[in-house]
């Protein structure tokens, strides 16, 4: 019982939304939601494992699976510019940029913690690429149906994700030293779980958009 | 004063819940311009599809124009010849070989004209091929026909260099032309047009003037009667055009349209 937490059960009923929807997409950016999708769900399983039977501490789960994050995130976001002739220089320099920050914090940290700053970077460069999408979108002359635009709610479940996470991320050594000791539950857990839920609701409907426009669009799969 | 943690944290907590606010109204915004987007949308397609409804109206008014024109030939020109030739021929006097002659060569001649008239008639019906020579050639053409009933003295200036412009505005242009001239011959009273028609730094402008009654035009525009004049004005400026009319009672009229061809 202990696995199922509001972030895993949101997880996965997002992975199967994303398997159903999704495994016969021609797109491969799309196609990857499965595995990416999967790897978290594994990844949350395993941290919680690991912190609960194991009993030690379980960043190293996550600064490995930060990684594949902003990879995959960076590599969506970049699928979602290039019809707007957008280069692929910036995202090498971006995922350079990260690699670099990554390392050097991880090093910094004598590999012992979280690479909280680095994720805070990460969140900030996704909050502008999600501002940016909605720029794009704004200038563009040509009409297209955002309620029913894939893109469009991917975009939103992301940034509401990484802007709403922005404090609690600034904030993340001092929430780990006082929130147990001010309140019985902690504060980073609630709003975590409820960015979660808004994030993969967002991402599930994107996913369901994306199938009803393969389905009307056989040229998509 | 100092703050606790537990206010610290509730403000943390406090600070990312407004977090989320933005994103939602970032969100409402973006779908509401969207939705505005797509009404402009919709607006432009309808303004489109009034302007081709516009165009296949006023190709159907040259082409009615023509066949006017036809039938007023006919009438008044080819049949008045004929009609002449009937007469002559029964008056020949197959006796009488001195007036045959002289007779027979009138009929010839009267025979020939009807032949170049109907000739004439024969080109005009190709009513859409005289907008697609151009339009100075289109208003020479026209203007043909009506140097014919010699009620006007016509003068056509043209200043006209190489243009690019759209078939169909032209096609409007030359059907707000035949407009106006149709309104001189009705209702101005006139024994002078002068038509002037010129390039103007990326513009097409053409003004026709007459020495008429004139009109007050103010009066004309607000009455029912002025659908004429509005209906010069609608069309120049559905073709991104300007139409100015000037007149003055009994000191004639000048109509100016300007047109853009980039």
């Amino acid at each position: 019982m202990i696995f199922i937490s509001v972030s895993t059960v949101s997880e996965f009923l997002c992975f199967l939304v994303a398997l159903l929807c999704l495994y016969k997409d021609k797109a491969v950016a799309w196609k990857l939601f499965i595995p990416f999708l999967l790897l978290t769900c594994v990844v949350e399983l395993i941290g919680i494992y690991v912190r609960e039977f194991v009993h030690i501490p379980n960043y190293a789960i996550y600064n490995f699976y930060i990684l594949f994050e902003c990879v995959f995130t960076s590599y969506f976001f970049f699928y979602l510019y290039k019809a707007y002739q957008y280069k692929l220089k910036w995202l090498l320099i971006w995922v350079t940029l990260f690699a670099v920050m990554y390392i050097a914090e991880l090093l910094y940290n004598n590999f012992g913690n979280f690479v909280s700053i680095t994720a805070s970077v990460m969140s900030v460069v996704f909050v502008l690429a999600s501002l940016y999408f909605y720029y794009i979108k704004l200038k563009d002359e040509h009409f297209e149906p955002l309620v029913f635009s894939a893109p469009f709610w991917w975009v939103s479940g992301t940034l509401f994700f990484y802007f709403g996470s922005t404090v609690c991320n600034n904030f993340s050594k001092y929430l780990a030293m006082y929130e147990i000791i001010a309140y019985k539950y902690s504060v980073r857990y609630l709003i975590f779980n409820l960015l979660n839920i808004i994030m993969y609701i967002f991402w599930s409907y994107a996913f369901i958009c994306r199938y009803r426009q393969r389905k009307s669009s056989p040229l998509l799969g | 004063m100092q703050i606790s943690s537990k206010e610290i944290i509730s403000l943390i907590g406090l600070t990312s819940i407004i977090f989320l606010i933005a994103p939602t109204f970032l969100i409402v915004y973006v779908l509401s311009y969207n939705r505005r987007k797509k009404k402009h949308q919709e607006e432009t397609m309808l303004m489109q599809k009034n302007y081709e409804t516009e165009l296949l109206k006023t190709q159907m008014e040259v082409q009615e124009q023509t066949l006017k024109t036809v039938a007023y030939d006919l009438h008044d020109n080819i049949g008045q010849l004929l009609s002449l030739t009937t007469i002559t021929l029964s008056s020949i006097n197959l006796n009488d070989s001195e007036n045959t002659a002289g007779k027979i060569a009138l009929i010839e001649d009267l025979t020939l004209r009807s032949i170049k008239e109907v000739k004439a008639l024969s080109r005009l019906l190709h009513g859409e091929e005289i907008v697609s020579r151009g339009l100075k050639a289109a208003i020479e053409f026209e203007l043909e026909w009506l140097k014919r009933s010699d009620k006007f003295r016509i003068i056509f200036d043209h200043n006209v260099t190489v243009y690019n412009i759209d078939s169909a505005k032209e096609t409007i242009l030359f059907r707000l032309f035949q407009e106006i001239i149709n309104n001189i011959i009705q209702h101005a009273k006139a024994t002078e047009i002068n038509i002037n028609l010129q390039t103007i730094t990326d513009s097409l402008r053409l003004t026709i003037s007459d020495d008429g009654i004139g009109f007050n035009v103010d009066e004309i525009l607000n009455r029912k009667a002025g659908m004429g004049l509005h209906n010069i004005m609608k069309r120049s400026a559905m073709i991104n055009g300007t139409a100015s009319i000037i007149s003055t009672p009994l000191k004639g009229a000048t109509i100016t349209i300007n047109v853009p061809y980039k």
